[in-house]
């Protein structure tokens, strides 16, 4: 498809949609003075166009998975700035910064241009028909399970597209693998409600009871959940909401809490059913399951004072509903899903469901809904690739070199496998092992569509649209690649598409009734969805079942002291960097951590009591050592982690990517240790245990603070009233 | 000039917007922001640089203190946490506050320009003019909410700060400043430019939330009202007024009540009078627990 004489650009022109017409003009990496572009005035520009004023397309952010609707500034042919579309009721009009910066994933100086094949060392550029007739040839004679396909959470039609490829060459070894998924959580809710990810109403709540669930910084839909936040704060029935956060390592959502508890790292369960026992409200099995979880013991065990368990389970009585969340925090132990199990009791025991606890919609084209990522699934992989099993390896939306487990030797075993290949954006450190890269081309430039874990209100497909013409004329869309891979094995049935725009377009077309566009013409039809940018449906809402029970409900106590590796160490999740995947992004690195405001590395976060009794002072570079490794990094103390604790954050210490990543900060990744969840397989992030030494050597922290630490000296300039001395309900 | 003299009769020496002549007709660009919303996520923040084109310093100017955000999120714990005697934990979360340029009525910074390169617009912005600033900095050093930044660099041909592909993000409304200007928030006065030019080619003002400053629009919690404060029908307007906060006082009703009010509204280092055009509202955090 790729050089046949179609234009989709020009069939876009035609269309009279899509930012890339205007593009057509001229941009791309050249300039007026090399004389590769020329200034030429607009004699007949297109309708929408004035020069110098903005138009604005819809098409959806893919910075992350949660799906919010962006709305792309794009004059003279470039995209400006992103903002949210208000008619989204996932971001509502809002973004993040994350999303923000979804620009400089499209400019990225150190995007890949052109398909490489591995000669040595270096990476030779070749051409697009050759990529693939080398794929052709290293799938001849190989057999479907000795091929692997990795990839990130997919859905929408690129999902679909992946699921046919992957039958055509017979592979049934498709691992979807998220580094920060949920996987317990989901699992866990599963049993308790019926559904992975039910709808939660925070803004429905009077108190809200999150253990670890970093809802206002990275956890599942931010955006979104911060506007619920927005909302519970100014109260129901002109009560203002109540948030409690129990966790080891401050979170943003924990800054923000009006009760931030720290608990001894994994046992936020016992607090669960520590509060369940004060609650005193449940009879019969439950009440037998938490009989042993009396005050005394809880609070030796968790660390809890006695007094706030009685004060959480007093206002938890007092007001309802409330809302009990389960987040990572929760959930990173080998005993990960009894914790979540006990956290989502709570739920029941304060008769939550099916007030704040909700039936989640779903889209009613199962083909459609998002394959979510686990970490179960990168061990399978990975226990695969070392007994060599996997001739053929793919690679799409995921850098497992960068973050499997150290203790997992990852990069190691993908060196077994025979052939790999890797669809990238950036020479990432998987892309790094890979015989072949295919460059792929920016969210803002490829067509597709999406369908979010987490819906909002009613289900959604959303649109992702070129939001101008391509940057670099030697990438391509995903959807392009699969569609030309599969024609390979299933001419027949793919040659009416010229491309994945006509794959799309004919796709949604054919549901055109379902998907509301009923009354419309085919043209009208497809006009009226990319010009919205979301297609609204009703969708199909699973009622909310599962066990209310305490049946088999059993929390291990507190591990013991362990003598020769005495912390606890927590991957911190930073809002903007995540599992590091836009690192590369300098908004982003220049974007303080809003907990310690340190900019462009990595630090380790120990608490101050902690720090004097090892002697260390911020600045000192420590070495961090746990059974798999060791790291060394600049010590930040942090009053808002437990003292059992310490946390590195994720996202940085790259080995590749860019130059705005690669060299800055450490990698915690590499010194974990490959535990799994009981239950269910998950990586369990937190339950590597490690010793901090010194290293005799200090730096100067790079942070936005003062010298002077987060005090404030003199006047105050923040302050903080209580609850007693204002109604929120009367203001504007 | 004494200082007895100059504490005396402040009034005549102190100058101060608007001025009788000039009044606030028929804008007067203000903002209020809600801390007790605010999660300090820094959205804000990096929608400032890319609507502002602020150039990215990189870790070692960044060390040296010559970060360009004009927005940034200063972070307090309480003061107790973690001293001697005082609390261990943080259990009552952090303290976050967005703090940009305050956009003076008597705006310190103004006084001091030798050559006038910053100075008060009729709708009540206090503006810089990058061509006429020799960069003395006097402004930065006078201002008290330290929010003024210099171009130390020639950031537009340094590298790595806007590479090729990256210029073409550059956001054509707004000017790349090059070495030796000062900086700072403009309430992003392209928008309001923008929005003030379609108004009155209909002939009318600027309706409440017809224009967004970036970092407003991109907020997720929605914790930044932005708009004409001297337009009744404005929510800006409406919340200083249910705040009683009054733009050209030094004192308001909050202060002055003794123990404790109902008002969360206040402005910062009012006591130095410099007049600001932001409102911050108090946080709240819950007393039952």
């Amino acid at each position: 498809m790729i050089d046949s004489g179609f234009d989709r650009r020009d069939f876009l022109k035609v269309m009279g949609w899509g930012g890339t017409a205007v593009a057509l003009s001229g941009c791309g990496n050249t300039s007026i003075e090399d004389g590769k572009e020329t200034v030429v005035s607009y004699v007949e520009a297109p309708d929408y166009v004035i020069p110098g004023v903005g138009v604005y397309y819809n098409s959806t952010c893919a910075q992350c998975d949660a799906g919010c609707s962006i709305n792309g500034k794009v004059r003279e042919g470039r995209v400006l700035k992103l903002e949210g579309n208000p008619a989204s009721p996932i971001n509502r009009g809002k973004t993040c910064g994350l999303g923000q910066a979804g620009v400089q994933h499209h400019y990225n100086p150190d995007r890949v241009r052109e398909p490489l094949l591995r000669n040595g060392d270096k990476g030779e550029t070749i051409t697009w028909e050759k990529a693939y007739a080398l794929i052709a040839e290293k799938l001849k004679g190989v057999k479907g399970e000795e091929i692997a396909f990795l990839s990130g959470g997919v859905s929408g039609h690129l999902k679909a597209l992946l699921g046919n490829y992957l039958d055509s060459i017979g592979c049934k070894n498709h691992y979807v693998y998220e580094a920060l998924a949920p996987g317990v959580v989901r699992a866990a809710n599963k049993k308790a409600y019926g559904v992975e990810m039910p709808r939660y109403n925070i803004n429905k709540a009077k108190v809200v009871l999150s253990f670890g669930a970093d809802f206002l910084g990275a956890w599942v839909s931010p955006v979104h959940f911060s506007q619920q936040y927005a909302q519970f704060r100014k109260g129901v029935d002109g009560q203002r909401g109540v948030l409690i956060q129990v966790e080891s390592k401050m979170t943003l959502t924990g800054a923000n809490a009006d009760r931030w508890i720290p608990v001894r790292p994994g046992t936020e369960g016992i607090l669960a059913l520590g509060i369940i026992n004060a609650l005193g409200t449940t009879s019969g099995e439950i009440a037998a399951a938490v009989k042993e979880y009396d005050k005394a013991r809880v609070s030796k065990e968790t660390g809890v004072p006695p007094g706030h368990i009685d004060k959480i389970a007093a206002l938890l009585k007092l007001r309802s509903p409330s809302l009990v969340l389960v987040g990572s925090a929760a959930e990173g132990y080998a005993h990960g899903s009894q914790n979540a199990a006990a956290i989502n009791l709570l739920n029941h025991v304060l008769g939550n469901i099916g007030k704040t606890v909700q039936a989640a919609s779903s889209v009613p084209f199962p083909q459609l809904s998002p394959t979510k990522g686990n970490t179960a699934a990168l061990k399978s992989l990975n226990d695969g690739l070392a007994a060599g099993k996997f001739k053929v390896v793919f690679n799409y939306a995921a850098n497992p070199v960068f973050t499997a487990p150290g203790a997992m030797k990852f990069k190691d075993n993908l060196a077994k496998a025979g052939f790999k290949v890797a669809f990238a954006h950036y020479l990432d450190e998987t892309a790094l092992q890979a015989d072949l890269v295919l460059p792929l081309d920016s969210a803002l430039e490829d067509w597709g569509t999406q369908v979010p874990e987490y819906l909002a209100d009613g289900a959604q497909i959303n649109i992702q649209q070129p939001l101008m013409e391509k940057l670099h004329a030697n990438t391509r869309g995903m959807g392009d690649i699969l569609l030309t891979l599969i024609k390979q094995r299933r001419a027949d049935s793919y040659k009416n598409y010229e491309d994945y725009y006509a794959y799309l377009r004919a796709a949604m077309l054919q549901n055109k009734g379902a998907l509301g566009g009923g009354g419309l013409d085919e043209d009208a039809f497809w006009n009226e969805t990319l010009t919205k940018g979301i297609i609204k449906m009703s969708g199909t809402t699973v009622a909310l079942s599962g066990r209310t029970g305490a049946s088999g409900l059993t929390v291990p106590g507190a591990v013991e002291c362990d003598e020769q590796y005495p912390l606890q160490l927590i991957p911190g999740v930073n809002i903007s960097l995540r599992d590091g995947r836009h690192s590369n992004q300098p908004w982003l690195q220049e974007s303080p951590d809003p907990l310690t405001t340190i900019v462009w590395d990595s630090w380790v976060e120990i608490h101050p009591k902690k720090a004097a009794e090892l002697g260390i002072v911020e600045g000192d570079i420590v070495e961090v050592t746990s059974r798999t490794g060791s790291i060394r990094v600049q010590a930040y103390l942090f009053p808002g982690i437990h003292p059992d604790a310490i946390s590195i954050p994720i996202g940085q210490g790259h080995e590749a990517l860019g130059r705005y990543a690669k060299g800055y900060g450490v990698n915690p990744f590499q010194i974990l240790d490959a535990i799994y969840d009981k239950e269910t397989g998950e990586l369990a992030m937190h339950e590597t245990r490690v010793k901090v030494s010194k290293t005799g050597q200090r730096v100067i922290v790079v942070k936005d603070e003062s010298a002077a630490g987060a005090k404030q000296i003199r006047e105050k300039i923040a302050g903080r009233m209580s609850t007693d001395e204002v109604d929120l309900s009367k203001e504007v | 000039m004494s200082v007895s003299n100059l504490l005396e009769n402040w009034s005549q020496f102190r100058h101060f917007h608007p001025v009788d002549d000039k009044p606030h007709d028929p804008y007067k660009w203000a903002m209020s922001i809600d801390l007790d919303a605010c999660s300090g996520c820094n959205a804000c923040s990096v929608a400032c640089y890319a609507e502002n084109n602020l150039p990215v310093v990189g870790r070692e100017k960044y060390a040296h203190g010559h970060v360009m955000h004009w927005m940034r999120i200063e972070h307090y714990w309480d003061e107790d946490v973690g001293e001697e005697g005082g609390r261990e934990f943080p259990d009552q979360g952090a303290q976050f506050l967005p703090m940009m340029c305050q956009q003076c009525e008597a705006a310190p910074c103004e006084t001091v320009c030798p050559v006038g390169a910053t100075n008060h617009t009729a709708d009540g912005l206090n503006s810089q003019i990058y061509n006429r600033c020799v960069g003395s900095r006097y402004c930065e050093a006078n201002c008290p909410y330290k929010v003024r930044y210099f171009n130390w660099y020639d950031y537009p041909t340094t590298d790595n700060v806007w590479p090729a592909e990256m210029t073409q993000q550059l956001n054509p409304d707004v000017t790349v400043r090059g070495k030796g200007v000062m900086e700072k928030c403009t309430f992003c006065v392209q928008r309001l430019n923008a929005a003030k030019v379609a108004a009155k080619s209909e002939g009318r003002i600027v309706h409440d939330g017809e224009v967004q400053t970036a970092c407003q629009q991109a907020c997720p919690t929605s914790a930044i009202s932005f708009g004409n404060l001297v337009d009744p029908e404005s929510r800006v307007h409406k919340q200083w007024q249910a705040q009683q906060v009054e733009i050209d006082k030094e004192k308001q009703a909050k202060d002055m009540q003794e123990g404790g009010t109902e008002l969360r509204g206040y402005r910062i280092l009012e006591n130095m009078r410099p007049y600001p055009s932001v409102m911050y509202l108090e946080r709240v955090r819950e007393s039952a627990v």
